[in-house]
């Protein structure tokens, strides 16, 4: 109890003591102001040191993975990992209000649970089975949380805000609810840890292109994190029916 | 005869935005077709590969418009040489670094599915690429002439525009202010460049 007290107290004077100073010069000012990221010196300083651990474990661990295992083998590992997270995306549909959405994810749980020999093939897929995925942030934007700022990065966690970092606090709560029927702590861990290395073995090529190409891979992540999770919460609240593809307009003009 | 008359004009002004329309979709499709065939599937070199980019987005893709969007404030700050110095750099390293996202590319099929007016005098012309569950990309385009250009392309909800803006202002924040600064860094990327191997 009192270890996690000095843990929470670590990261408030972490948080407090990572908060940007406004600049005085116009320029500079619009151009933070435009950035909206308040707590960007503590954010780059948790980016870089998940970059650091990415570059040290996971990445290794992934490339060796993928130089270990067949294409097929990987392919199963992943359909059974998706599948799992199926009872996670019912119970959001479910709290969201979303009955054709529950009813196409508890179609594609019990086809790729029975038919697919426990997830390992994705058979729903070939029924034509609709894909719906969803957490609990989006959850709590269609309660009515639907902007939430400061954009923040975890360690390990990566980038969040308040109303995501909730929502990834229920995601995880339910995975380990899940994960609860294996007994033993040791095969628990490590199917959390396959989980994670199988994900970040899919994305070997498309990190290794975005860090080819920026100039800042920090600013990148957050503008592309902040864009799609806008449009992730638009979708769950029904906002993006009414403007797609409008959500994504803007006028060129604006610094005439 | 008035009302003849009225009643063919009025046919008439119905059909043009109807062939405008088209005409995006068809631009934009023909674009996409000819990456696919040409380049993506072609059995060519990696350096053929991005002169056959380097020529379609020098053509295509309206540079001008946003390479002037994504510097934001820092646009206005800089000389006309320093500006056409960074176009020209950026166009260079935009070529590279989106024919890599390309290339990575497995096949799937594009659907067009629509166009609708935007911002700007422009439009958004919606596709899907295959998948469970699809991934939304829709082109943004502004007419020029007798065919169009590309101004933004939208990922999932990513605008391309919208991320080089959000990271070159960043990037132009901690360093000076001064585009030439940027520019240098785009010369000394493309430079180092290679294609990400699948």
């Amino acid at each position: 109890m009192k270890k996690n007290a000095i843990i929470l107290l670590t990261f408030g004077a972490l948080l407090i003591c990572g908060c940007a100073h406004k600049p005085t010069d116009p320029v500079a000012l619009k151009a933070y102001e435009e950035a909206n990221d308040p707590l960007e010196p503590f954010n780059r300083a948790m980016f870089e040191t998940n970059m650091l651990l990415d570059a040290a474990i996971l990445k290794p661990v992934a490339k060796g993975y993928r130089a270990v295992t067949p294409e097929f083998v990987r392919k199963g590992v992943s359909n059974v990992f998706t599948n799992l997270k199926q009872p996670g995306y019912l119970i959001n549909s479910l709290l969201q209000g979303k009955g054709e959405a529950a009813y196409d994810i508890s179609r594609r749980f019990f086809a790729n649970t029975f038919l697919g020999l426990g997830g390992l093939f994705d058979v729903a897929s070939d029924m034509n089975i609709p894909m719906n995925t969803n957490d609990f942030g989006e959850t709590l934007a269609v309660w009515g949380w639907e902007k939430s700022e400061p954009y923040i990065v975890w360690p390990v966690l990566g980038p969040s805000n308040p109303r995501d970092t909730f929502g990834t606090g229920f995601n995880m709560a339910l995975s380990t609810a899940e994960l609860s029927v294996i007994h033993e702590p040791a095969v628990r861990y490590g199917v959390l840890a396959l989980d994670t290395i199988q994900t970040r073995e899919k994305n070997i090529e498309f990190i290794e292109s975005l860090e080819k190409g920026t100039t800042d891979l920090y600013a990148t992540v957050r503008s592309m994190y902040r864009q799609n999770r806008e449009k992730k919460i638009n979708q769950a609240t029904g906002a993006m029916e009414e403007q797609s593809p409008l959500a994504y307009d803007f006028d060129f003009d604006d610094e005439e | 005869m008035k009302k003849i008359t009225a009643f063919f004009l009025s046919v008439l002004l119905m059909s043009l935005p109807v062939k405008a329309e088209q005409a995006g979709i068809d631009f934009t499709k023909k674009l996409a077709d000819d990456i696919i065939v040409n380049v993506l599937s072609a059995n060519i070199s990696d350096d053929e590969k991005l002169k056959i980019f380097h020529d379609r987005f020098k053509e295509d893709l309206d540079i001008q418009t946003i390479g002037k969007h994504v510097t934001g404030v820092y646009w206005r700050k800089a000389t006309p040489k320093e500006q056409q110095e960074f176009l020209t750099a950026f166009l260079d390293f935009a070529t590279k670094s989106w024919a890599d996202k390309f290339n990575l590319y497995t096949g799937q099929k594009i659907n067009f599915t629509g166009i609708q007016a935007a911002k700007s005098g422009q439009f958004f012309v919606s596709s899907s690429v295959e998948g469970n569950p699809p991934a939304e990309v829709l082109w943004r385009i502004k007419k020029a002439g007798s065919t169009y250009k590309i101004t933004d392309i939208v990922i999932e909800g990513v605008s391309m525009v919208t991320s080089y803006r959000n990271e070159y202002v960043a990037f132009l924040h901690k360093n000076g202010g001064k585009l030439a600064n940027l520019t240098q860094e785009l010369q000394r990327k493309s430079q180092a460049f290679s294609f990400t191997k699948k």
